[in-house]
């Protein structure tokens, strides 16, 4: 849901922008120690895909090699539906096949020319007995450098989207939000999650989205609309680091009337919606000075990261005026 | 009941201690002799027995003294003393006005003042403001501003850059007890803190009380910030203004009937969207956004005989902060603000007994209304306040000053309520909440001799708090999941608490100018303001005790050396403080706003401890042509919570281990004055991350332990000049033709200020920047500190007639 509090950050924004001056400086960080993180998940349908790394010091280098340095090799990775417990193994980009290379980038969000140029590496498993299915809780477990990592997360009923259309945005000519109407079930917690890509090519014939992109609050759930039905909109988004044209100029955040988009639409955990929620009110708070800084809930015992169960639907909009 | 017990004692042998013999009392009150404002603190000395007494913030005095002959002394700083010879032969009522030392022959040479109050009364911790000299004082974008001036004392802290917000002694933003005109004002700040609710055209005295509370105040464990607004010239119809940078200001008063009846009105608005509003296109999005605050003070009061006198007043303000941007629909209106309304009854019982009846009502609310498009959202949140109590003062001799009372208020909380709808949908957000509680207290006590070297300050408060229904209370489960509803009837006790609050002050004085005097104090408070930001804000909500949140607590211990120095012209104290608080709130880690509606705000607070000392040196001159203190402050604040920063003990926010204030103002001629303030400050704790990691491509902070950063220490120097033109003006005499010397009918200043004059880029916050990307091996990790405010000039220009 788009509506919320921004009053302290226009604050921020008005003062920093009439009075404010702003300076590099250092600061001393007491060492840290590295624990693991997990970014791992399954959907309905898909193998369990495990992304395992390192944290590090807030000021540790930033080099290649310390980039691939992150990744957490040779781990023993589990994950169980209750009734099979399964060996993950690690597979790198390279040895992936081409045709699996779109479905590690839409679980992973990593594009698949990031995916071969880094080889990155994953933990999954081609034993079809752990592929996701609707209404079943996994387990997944992880041992490696001397820590022992345990999580749970539910694949939950899709609850898919009523109506899905495009609207301008106020008086901005040919850009606007995607619209969808949302019939949530009554009397249970739903926790939901959005991602949209546009799979047209921009006009330098590259795709637009090269994969999946979460707007910012891209996870709410039902406390305030249990059981009702109700119109929502979102907003583009982009991704960390992206360098697109259209995201510095006037389209930014926004569709454009002749985009046909993807949208992904997924119920989750709602203890994944606080972890997801945390990380992106991370993102808009650093450095609001009138924010206190919280850890982020993880679902992860005895590491980091989030362990997400999705039960994804599709639907595809053309936007038109 | 120990604590009672000791004190009936302690209160027993003090009145005992006064002998049986032919007593008469004089009394009556003390008025400025030319606006008719009565003089609260003013000074009556007895020469022949080395004592005296002071009018209370009513100007009332009363001294019970054998029959006899007595030399008594009037005096106020800043006003010719008056000496008279009395035989007390019968009990006297003495009215007297105190005229300025300006308005005086210049060859009638000004006694010394004889104002020992710093060595010779109990208190302690205790200061008392002149707000013409806070006017005098540099200010910030011109801005005079009584809280920013209370910052430059010891043992008070800012709360921030800019900010009126203040800290006391390691206590919380709500463990201040602010009154205005004895009504409680809850949000005394304007802008987010830039600016207090306190309009110095409207105040007449300001008294800082930061340990050994008296047992008249309570319900807060750090200080008491008592503000009297002015009463209203009841001689002559006057008007003052201002105009400065940020706002205008005009206070109206006069008599309605002369020597009896007065009204003063004062009103002031920020005109930023006034002023820009031309220069905004009709056709521009933006058009109809904006900010401003105003505020209004009113006041007035009818002596409707000698014993009997009526005071009402009341302050109205608002913050109204608005964004358009019709280019997507998208609308924000924030308004908040206070209302104050307080009547109070005076009445005389006799010579040597004085009432004071006060019947108020306060009122704080906090809205957030947003649309765009087919979205509507609001949330709103307050607290409202009606509030009767009744204070006695007892004057039975001239070694026993005894005041006695109750109070009583009811209490309605608006937690953060919501409404949300999008186009015909209205979401579900629960029925309103208001919290219902009722806080009532009785006090007694005595200042009194016991000898001529031993004074003490004994005084009990009961104080008692009840949570009533209508309520529902929400039972959590350790996931937060409700597992249980139970419903409170209206009326109905949901819980209560009451507790016995000791106040001992004890002075020794050790000769003519100098004493240690000593403090105990405990504080129970029932009611505490939960902030999930790193300041307060406006969005901070008030919350009561109930029956998951125990009331806060608080000890204080104090001991001091106090000495002046030639003639008082030097006022010198260095005091020690310890102090620990129970059952401190605050916000669980992670917990957000939205969380509070539907459900109950107290479900997402966590309860922990906290302790505070420190070394207090105060040095003041008091005046001449130079005036001016420094105040160093050194301290540590610590809190402690089971279920943040994992259990560990953290600094508090406020913990600041070095405060330095110094404040000169210098009077060259009648026309220029020139002032200067510096402050330094340890920097202030700071939460920073210490690892990242990545989350689909994001960086995630995990941050370091609560408080165990520091940034930069603050330091600041402010000037100012003020200039008046000469008050009088030649003029041709009609009937002698000559010209001559007259008062000047309008008036004028200028003030000229310069913040920050060498322009320190204080650290405000500190963020940590990520540019590029971690896999194309071009990420950039920096921390980033941001200043707000540079160098700034301004100017003000205010006038009276």
């Amino acid at each position: 849901m788009k509506i919320q509090l921004p009053f302290p950050l226009m604050l921020l924004l008005w003062v920093s922008i009439n009075t404010g001056c702003e300076k590099e400086i250092t600061v001393d960080l007491p060492e840290t120690t590295h624990k693991l993180v997990v970014e791992g998940s399954i959907e309905t349908g898909l193998p369990p895909i495990v992304i395992l790394t390192r944290s590090v010091g807030y000021f540790d280098p930033t080099d290649l090699a310390t980039f691939r340095n992150l990744f957490v090799h040779d781990a023993e990775v589990y994950v169980s539906n209750g009734t099979q417990n399964v060996l993950l193994q690690e597979v790198c980009a390279s040895q992936i096949p081409d045709s699996l290379l779109p479905i590690v980038t839409a679980v992973t969000g990593i594009s698949e020319e990031n995916l071969t140029a880094f080889d990155y590496c994953v933990y999954t498993t081609f034993n079809t007995s752990v592929w996701g299915e609707v209404g079943k809780t996994y387990t997944l477990t992880v041992d490696a450098e001397n820590q022992h990592l345990t999580s749970k997360t539910m694949i939950h009923d899709p609850i898919p989207l009523d109506s899905l259309w495009f609207e301008v945005y106020g008086n901005a000519d040919s850009l606007g939000l995607l619209w969808a109407i949302l019939d949530d079930p009554a009397g249970e917690h739903n926790a939901y999650r959005w991602w949209a890509q546009r799979i047209n090519r921009g006009p330098e014939g590259d795709p637009k989205d090269r994969t999946f992109v979460t707007p910012d609050n891209s996870v709410f759930d039902d406390q305030f609309f249990d059981g009702l039905e109700f119109e929502f909109a979102y907003d583009r988004g982009s991704t960390p680091d992206s360098e697109a044209d259209d995201d510095f100029n006037i389209e930014r955040g926004l569709f454009k009337t002749g985009d046909t988009v993807v949208v992904r639409f997924s119920t989750i955990d709602p203890a994944v919606m606080e972890f997801f929620r945390a990380v992106e009110t991370q993102q808009l708070s650093n450095g609001n000075p009138f924010a206190a800084p919280a850890p982020v809930p993880v679902n992860i015992e005895g590491g980091l990261g989030v362990w997400v169960g999705y039960s994804a639907v599709l639907d595809t909009v053309i936007c038109l005026e | 009941m120990k604590y009672f017990s000791y004190f009936l004692l302690l209160f027993l042998f003090g009145v005992s201690y006064a002998h049986a013999q032919e007593k008469y009392t004089l009394s009556g009150y003390l008025k400025d002799a030319k606006t008719g404002e009565s003089l609260f603190g003013a000074n009556i000395y007895v020469k022949d027995l080395l004592k005296g007494t002071t009018a209370n913030s009513y100007g009332f005095y009363s001294l019970t003294l054998d029959k006899g002959s007595y030399t008594v002394v009037y005096s106020f700083l800043g006003y010719q003393d008056q000496e008279f010879e009395i035989e007390l032969n019968k009990d006297l009522r003495k009215n007297l006005d105190l005229g300025l030392k300006e308005l005086v022959i210049k060859e009638v040479e000004i006694i010394a003042e004889r104002d020992d109050k710093n060595t010779s009364s109990t208190d302690m911790g205790k200061v008392e403001m002149n707000v013409e000299k806070i006017k005098k004082l540099p200010a910030f974008l011109g801005e005079v501003d009584v809280l920013k001036t209370i910052q430059l004392l010891p043992g008070v802290q800012s709360a921030g850059e800019g900010n009126s917000g203040f800290y006391v002694r390691g206590g919380g933003p709500d463990q201040n007890l602010i009154l205005l005109d004895e009504a409680v004002v809850y949000n005394a700040s304007h802008l987010f803190g830039f600016f207090s609710v306190f309009n110095a055209d409207a105040v007449k005295s300001i008294e800082l009380i930061k340990g050994g509370m008296p047992a008249n105040y309570g319900g807060r464990l750090a200080s008491v910030l008592n503000i009297n607004m002015n009463e209203g010239n009841n001689r002559s119809f006057h008007a003052d203004g201002g105009i400065g940078l940020i706002s205008s200001r005009l206070t109206l008063q006069g008599p309605i009937k002369k020597d009896t009846s007065s009204f003063i009105v004062s009103g002031r608005r920020t005109y930023i969207d006034v002023l820009m509003d031309p220069f905004i296109s009709k056709d521009s999005p933006f058009k109809g956004s904006g900010y401003h605050f105003y505020d209004l003070n009113a006041k007035i009061n009818y002596k409707i005989s000698d014993k009997d006198r009526i005071f009402a007043s009341g302050y109205f303000g608002r913050d109204v902060f608005t964004y358009n941007n019709t280019n997507s629909n998208f609308r924000i209106r924030i308004p908040w603000g206070n209302t104050t309304t307080a009547i109070r009854w005076n009445h005389l019982f006799s010579d040597k007994l004085f009432m004071n009846t006060t019947a108020l009502y306060s009122d704080y609310n906090f809205a957030f209304e947003a649309s765009q498009s087919q979205f509507d959202f609001k949330l709103f949140s307050g607290i409202r306040d009606a509030n009767l109590k009744v204070d006695m003062a007892y004057y039975p001799n001239l070694r026993h000053n005894i005041r006695f009372g109750t109070n009583y208020t009811y209490h309605i909380f608006t937690p953060n309520n919501a409404s949300a709808r999008s186009g015909d949908v209205e979401f579900d957000t629960g029925d309103i909440s208001r919290i219902h509680a009722h806080e009532s207290a009785v006090y007694i006590l005595d200042e009194f001799d016991v000898t001529d070297w031993l004074r003490i300050n004994a005084g009990l408060r009961g104080s008692y708090f009840a949570h009533v229904g209508p309520f529902e209370r929400y039972v959590k489960n350790e996931n937060f999941a409700t597992t249980d509803t139970i419903s409170y009837a209206n009326g109905k006790k949901v819980k209560d608490y009451s507790g016995l609050e000791p106040r001992v002050s004890m002075r020794f004085k050790l000769g003519l100018n100098s004493s240690i005097k000593t403090a105990f104090t405990q504080n129970y408070q029932y009611v505490h303001l939960a902030s999930l930001s790193a300041v307060s804000l406006p969005t901070d909500i008030w919350l009561p005790s109930s029956d998951r949140v125990k009331p806060q607590t608080g000890r204080q211990y104090n001991i001091g050396y106090f000495r002046n120095f030639k003639e008082n012209l030097w006022e010198a104290s260095a005091e020690v403080y310890y102090k620990d608080m129970d059952n401190l709130v605050e916000y669980r880690e992670g917990a957000v706003p939205e969380a509070d509606v539907g459900d109950n705000p107290d479900n997402q607070l966590v309860f922990g401890k906290g302790y505070s000392y420190g070394l207090e040196v105060f040095l003041k001159k008091r005046y001449g042509a130079t005036t001016g203190w420094v105040g160093y402050t050194w301290s540590k604040t610590s809190r402690k919570f089971d279920e943040i920063n994992n259990g560990l003990e953290f600094a508090a926010k406020y913990d600041r281990r070095h405060d330095l204030s110094v404040v000169i103002s210098h009077q060259l001629n009648d026309r220029w004055n020139f002032s200067g303030v510096f402050v330094y400050a340890t920097g202030n704790t700071i939460t920073l991350p210490v690892s990242r990691y990545f989350i689909e491509g994001q960086i995630v902070s995990e941050y370091g332990p609560r408080n165990s950063n520091r940034m930069a220490p603050y330091h600041r120097a402010d000037i100012s000049a003020t200039y008046t033109p000469g008050k009088r003006k030649k003029k041709v005499n009609p009937d002698t033709g000559e010209k001559e010397w007259v008062p000047r009918k309008f008036r004028s200043s200028w003030n000229f200020s310069i913040y920050n004059v060498y322009n320190r880029a204080n650290p405000y916050f500190i963020y940590f920047d990520n540019e590029g990307d971690l896999s194309q091996g071009t990420l950039d990790v920096s921390a980033k500190q941001v200043s707000l405010f540079p160098i700034l000039p301004s100017v003000t220009w205010n006038f009276s007639f």
